[in-house]
């Protein structure tokens, strides 16, 4: 039904930060370290910015075509955490 | 602008008296926005049938359908178990209202690119009003103009997010034209094809048409757009609508400008299907506390108090209970409109278990706690109330609440706010 499986933990991750970049194409996280295994991205879903009290987060959907990841960076702490994972084959 | 109150003369090229202004409204549609957003977000989800709902649950229903799901018959307002009935596959996701209001933002921006004259309908829908806007279009035709804010989506907002978009005379059409061709259209109504247009619309496919309106138009012999076009306005006030709403709808059709005047703010309020129906004094009392405060945030961020106070109630067996009271003077506080609520909520028929709770303030008029009070009690109750909207304003929603609401926070869940986009910067401080 919902194939969300919350995660939660930091991560370690590659950025690209890109001059000639629209807003949406200006930082785009490229690798990602989890359980052991070097996760590649190869699309960005959607980026947005929210807020958690006064802290801003900027929330990055990636994808590295098999699965979605909700990746969040903790502008005042500089930190990334793995929010949650899509498994792509999901079907409800 | 064209007067709304002058009709074209009539005349053998335009025997139904047709607006022949050049069409200058432009209504852009996001279709299936949340599911077109989560969609975005998620790559994976892509071409498969899903939907989004408030809070999961088990007789949860789609509050957005996407397309896929869509054409498997599952739509707005479908349970999630009819849902699963028509397609087993179907994905289901909770709302994030942070990545709608990303959508809405970027969408409002491009649009502010092309008018000084922009007005946002909802969270998914807005009017572009190009009245006046000829030097800063340098001759450029609004259909090239739809093109490329089409474009501009696709690059600003999402490759996998697309747009309708109406060009018409008034705003009735220029939705009506969005309508024409989903999920995908850049269509334009004028007089020279609004009769072909209409040729090939039902009664009810016309917005503001629904089951009412359509009855009441047959019952007076008028079963397609072409009759309702051909009535009279005469008959439509005295007759079919019985009421100024005839003339303006005969207006409407003709494509004159009706509908461009804002409507003002008749009440506030919240109801909350209850996550597990009961009759607990304390549980209810907590999660009505809930719907309490955050009503009174809403009618705080609107600047308005309230005279009039309603408490209602939908027990499992089907009854209902209602109760309301105008006061003469006005509450604006979350504790003075709580001391009525809980009045009003104390008269119900304790014995049944609760469905749905709701409460909604009524006579609203301008807040005047700009002028300080004389007693030192109001004087208190106000600074109070400042300081703790303040904080939260800062540290987010419910940084600072009542005590009794610890239940009631737990279990309410902020919903999307449909139709007007004014509480969306409230609900996003919670979020």
């Amino acid at each position: 039904m919902n194939p969300t499986i919350e995660i939660n933990k930091s991560v370690d991750v590659i950025t690209k930060f890109c001059v000639n970049g629209t807003v949406n194409s200006r930082v785009v996280p490229c690798k990602m370290l989890f359980g052991g295994r070097e996760i590649v991205f190869t699309k960005l879903g959607m980026l947005h910015p929210t807020g958690k009290g006064k802290k801003m987060i900027h929330v990055f959907d990636v994808s590295d075509e098999n699965n979605d990841y909700r990746l969040e960076f903790d502008a005042e702490r500089l930190s990334w955490t793995l929010m949650a994972i899509v498994p792509g084959g999901s079907d409800g | 602008m064209a007067n709304k109150f002058i009709y074209q003369p009539k005349s053998k090229q335009n025997p139904y008296q047709l607006n022949t202004e050049r069409p200058q409204i432009m209504w852009i549609d996001l279709n299936s926005a949340f599911a077109t957003a989560e969609q975005q977000a998620h790559p994976t989800l892509r071409g498969k049938p899903m939907g989004v709902t408030n809070r999961l649950s088990k007789e949860c229903c789609v509050i957005a359908a996407s397309y896929e799901a869509k054409a498997l018959g599952i739509k707005v307002g479908c349970r999630r178990s009819e849902a699963l009935e028509l397609c087993p596959e179907f994905i289901m996701l909770e709302t994030d209202p942070p990545k709608y209001h990303s959508v809405y933002k970027k969408l409002f921006n491009i649009m502010k690119d092309y008018s000084p004259d922009v007005k946002m309908k909802s969270i998914d829908e807005g009017i572009i009003d190009f009245h006046g806007t000829d030097s800063m279009r340098k001759g450029r035709s609004l259909q090239d103009i739809g093109a490329e804010i089409k474009s501009r989506v696709l690059t600003e907002i999402g490759d996998y997010t697309k747009i309708n978009i109406g060009i018409a005379p008034n705003r009735f059409l220029a939705k009506t034209a969005a309508g024409l061709n989903k999920p995908d259209g850049l269509d334009t109504i004028d007089y020279k094809n609004l009769i072909d247009v209409y040729k090939t619309l039902e009664l009810q496919d016309l917005n503001g048409i629904a089951d009412g309106y359509g009855s009441r138009l047959r019952a007076n012999n008028i079963f397609t757009t072409i009759d309702f076009l051909n009535a009279s306005d005469d008959f439509l006030k005295k007759r079919v609508f019985r009421s100024i709403n005839g003339l303006y709808w005969h207006r409407r059709l003709r494509g004159y400008e009706i509908d461009d005047s804002d409507t003002n703010l008749g009440m506030v309020g919240r109801q909350w299907v209850v996550k597990n129906p009961s009759n607990d004094q304390d549980y209810l009392r907590s999660c009505l506390h809930f719907l309490t405060e955050t009503t009174g945030m809403k009618l705080r961020y609107r600047n308005v108090e309230a005279r009039g106070v309603c408490v209602w109630l939908q027990f499992n067996n089907g009854e209902f209970f209602k109760d309301k009271r105008t006061y003469k003077t006005s509450v604006y506080s979350n504790q003075d409109i709580w001391l009525r609520v809980t009045r009003l909520f104390d008269n119900r028929p304790k014995h049944l278990v609760v469905r749905t709770i709701g409460l909604y303030l009524y006579n609203l008029e301008a807040s005047q706690r700009n002028q300080v009070s004389l007693f030192d009690e109001d004087k208190k109750a106000d600074f109070l109330t400042k300081a703790i909207d303040e904080i939260n304003d800062f540290y987010g929603t419910f940084t600072v609440y009542s005590a009794d609401t610890l239940e009631g926070t737990k279990h309410v869940k902020q919903k999307i706010p449909f139709g007007g986009t004014e509480y969306f910067n409230l609900l996003l401080k919670k979020a």
